[in-house]
């Protein structure tokens, strides 16, 4: 049988549909609570979000994988409500963003200890929500190097992964030889890790995406949307074509079945100003329209958004 | 600044409101209630049930209310377990008052928001910023994160590292010490590697020094320094606030003066003129989640030290003085 842990509950693998891989509900650096330059009441934040997921579910969107990690604002219950309430599956992840997302409870933690959390949080349920992650959040701190934090949460999330069954998600791919090394040596299948934001703008050339697909690493083109067209873009934003370029380049590489692509947007920003006019609807709005025009054909379309995804996310037993 | 229209003249900011500083009685100006290592809210072999720490801690400051004290400092800062609403309900059930801080500190505690912004390059928080965050829970009121605001912080806390003062917590030492500054309320260090030093830097904001208590000062290296003497020569509080530290089972127990260490030392600082400089505070956890338990009576200083202290020689009007003028002056809001 082909599950996925959901937040409302395990569901099977073929009713994931098109799946947002890498999104957010709201993200928020650890700390970000504090600032009250950020509060939203909940009536602003249901405001901006449920219009996104109706839009998203109306488009013939699933699927809404949220990797907002454990100190970063994830807030299950809140999703559990939108996902009942939209008819969107949601997925929510546990681990951390990066090391520089652990707070001191964690950073200070041992391999096993972390383990224990993320194989608590995907087999018991996050927190008392009775929700199962259905996702392990890694990440590489600010720096461009793995930090030894980044690397203790990368081993627990490996032995986390081999006893649930529960794929894991990076966030970036740079110092992806270190990565490999740790995920070796746990015996992790690399099929089993989504090596993401291949695609940004600070780090696209720093990434080693061709040489992650042969060892069999899946890579993520997940940050479609941060465009340097934007009236106000991020520092990680990068021009539209050239996004697209390096997609079809790789795909015409032969890496059609390694590779996911998703638009990292938040729905509505926990400890930051967001960035304006980038949804989890570009997807539809604007990168399979850009797929299309590209010529690449329907088949493809559905074994990025539909059959790659499924097949990452189906927890293997 | 406290609302000039209702606060009474010379006051301190309660997790109730503004008290006046007469009415403070006892008070332990280092103390924590509810304490939890960041991050430990979400492990998932942790659950914080708020009945029963509100039953823990309301027997703890019965106990203290019923050994003499008044008045209970939270100095645990905004990133800490701190939870204004609880405090409030156990001020009010248990009558014993409870000024709680904000501030935050060493750098080893602090989230990524403060230490790895979503900026380019990721520069960690300078001091204006924190200056401003610690002056609105003031002026404004505390946070419950992300719902709204309560009363105001009654003082400032912020900690150096252990092994000496990061760039980070210098950054935090200077916000502190602006806040404090501008807001009126007081500022409590916890020093890193030199209390002087770290003394010095709060200083140089242009507070004054009677607005500053250095914690920790009964640690045997800041002892074997001369620093409770230098602290107080420069005019700020110097809080002895391990008190009953040997009589608790810690790794780290050696790390302090006995209780005997630390009354000659309260007789000598008296000797040397400095009564009204001396704060007695044991650093006790009412609820530490995600930490070993330091299971102290709030009450240990009154009950047991005080007595002792006595002994050695503390008149009956020091001990008040230390007891209940100092923390007054220093907590009362300007
Ligand atoms: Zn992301």
């Amino acid at each position: 049988m082909s599950k996925v842990n959901t937040v409302l509950g395990t569901i099977p693998a073929e009713e994931l549909g098109v799946v947002a891989v890498h999104e957010h509900i709201g993200y928020g650096m650890p700390g970000s609570e504090l600032d009250s330059k950020w509060w939203k009441t909940p009536e602003q934040r249901y405001e901006e979000t449920v219009p996104k997921l109706r839009a998203f579910h109306e488009y013939g969107g699933g699927t809404f994988v949220d990797v907002t990690g454990i100190c970063n604002g994830r807030d299950v219950d809140y999703y559990k409500s939108l996902s009942a309430k939209t008819g969107v599956h949601i997925v929510a992840c546990t681990g951390f963003v990066g090391g520089d997302t652990a707070l001191p409870h964690f950073a200070r933690a041992s391999v096993d200890y972390l383990t224990r959390q993320f194989v608590s949080e995907i087999t018991v349920g996050i927190g008392d929500t009775g929700s199962r992650a259905g996702v392990i959040k890694v990440g590489v701190s600010r720096g461009g190097r793995m930090t030894e934090l980044d690397k203790r949460i990368y081993r627990a999330a490996a032995r986390a992964a081999l006893t649930t069954g529960v794929p894991i998600m990076t966030h970036l791919a740079i110092d992806a030889e270190t990565a490999i090394a740790i995920f070796s040596e746990e015996g992790l299948p690399l099929d089993r890790v989504l090596f993401g934001h291949a695609d940004d703008g600070v780090n696209a050339e720093k990434t080693r995406d061709t040489w992650i697909a042969e060892q069999g690493g899946r890579v993520g083109f997940d940050t479609f949307g941060y465009e340097t067209e934007l009236e106000d873009p991020p520092f990680w934003a990068r021009p539209r074509k050239e996004r697209l370029d390096h997609f079809l380049r790789f795909i015409g590489q032969g890496h059609l079945d390694k590779v996911l692509a998703s638009a990292d947007a938040n729905c509505s920003p926990l400890g930051w100003p967001g960035v304006k006019g980038h949804t989890v609807n570009y997807v539809f709005e604007d990168l399979i329209p850009d797929l299309r025009e590209a010529g690449v054909d329907e088949a493809t379309i559905t074994t990025i958004f539909v059959d790659n995804p499924a097949d990452f996310l189906t927890i293997r037993t | 600044m406290t609302d000039a229209r209702t606060a009474p003249s010379r006051s301190v900011n309660t997790v109730l409101g503004p008290v006046p500083a007469d009415d403070l009685g006892v008070v332990s100006v280092h103390e924590a209630l509810l304490s939890v290592v960041p991050g430990a809210e979400h492990a998932y072999d942790i659950t914080i049930d708020r009945a029963e720490v509100f039953e823990v801690l309301a027997k703890k400051l019965t106990d203290f209310r019923n050994a003499g004290g008044g008045t209970i400092v939270d100095s645990t800062g905004m990133f800490y377990g701190r939870d204004v609403r609880l405090y409030e309900a156990l001020s009010r059930s248990t009558g014993v008052h409870v000024v709680a801080s904000t501030g935050m500190g060493p750098e080893e505690m602090l989230g990524g928001y403060f230490l790895t912004p979503q900026t380019n390059p990721p520069t960690p928080w300078p001091a204006e910023r924190f200056a401003d965050l610690f002056s609105q829970e003031v002026s404004e009121g505390m946070v419950v994160p992300r719902v709204e605001r309560r009363g105001g912080a009654g003082l400032v806390a912020t900690t150096a590292t252990r092994e000496g003062m990061t760039a980070t917590d210098e950054s935090l030492f200077r916000g502190a010490a602006r806040a404090a500054r501008d807001t009126g309320v007081p500022v409590s260090i916890r020093f890193g590697a030199d209390a002087v030093h770290d003394l010095e830097v709060v200083l140089s904001e242009q507070l004054p020094a009677d607005r500053v208590v250095v914690g920790g000062l009964d640690r045997r290296d800041a002892v074997d320094a001369g620093a409770p003497l230098e602290v107080a020569r420069r005019g700020a509080y110097v809080a002895l606030d391990h008190v009953g530290s040997d009589s608790v089972d810690r790794d780290d127990d050696d790390a302090h003066l006995t209780d005997r260490e630390r009354a000659a030392l309260v007789v000598e600082l008296v000797q040397a003129g400095h009564a009204d400089r001396i704060l007695l505070s044991s650093n006790a956890i009412g609820v530490a989640v995600g930490q070993p338990a330091y299971d102290l009576p709030f009450s240990h200083v009154c009950s047991t030290f005080v007595p002792f202290a006595k002994s050695l020689g503390l008149s009956d009007e020091d001990a008040r003085r230390i007891l209940v003028g100092n923390p007054r002056d220093l907590l009362t809001v300007r």
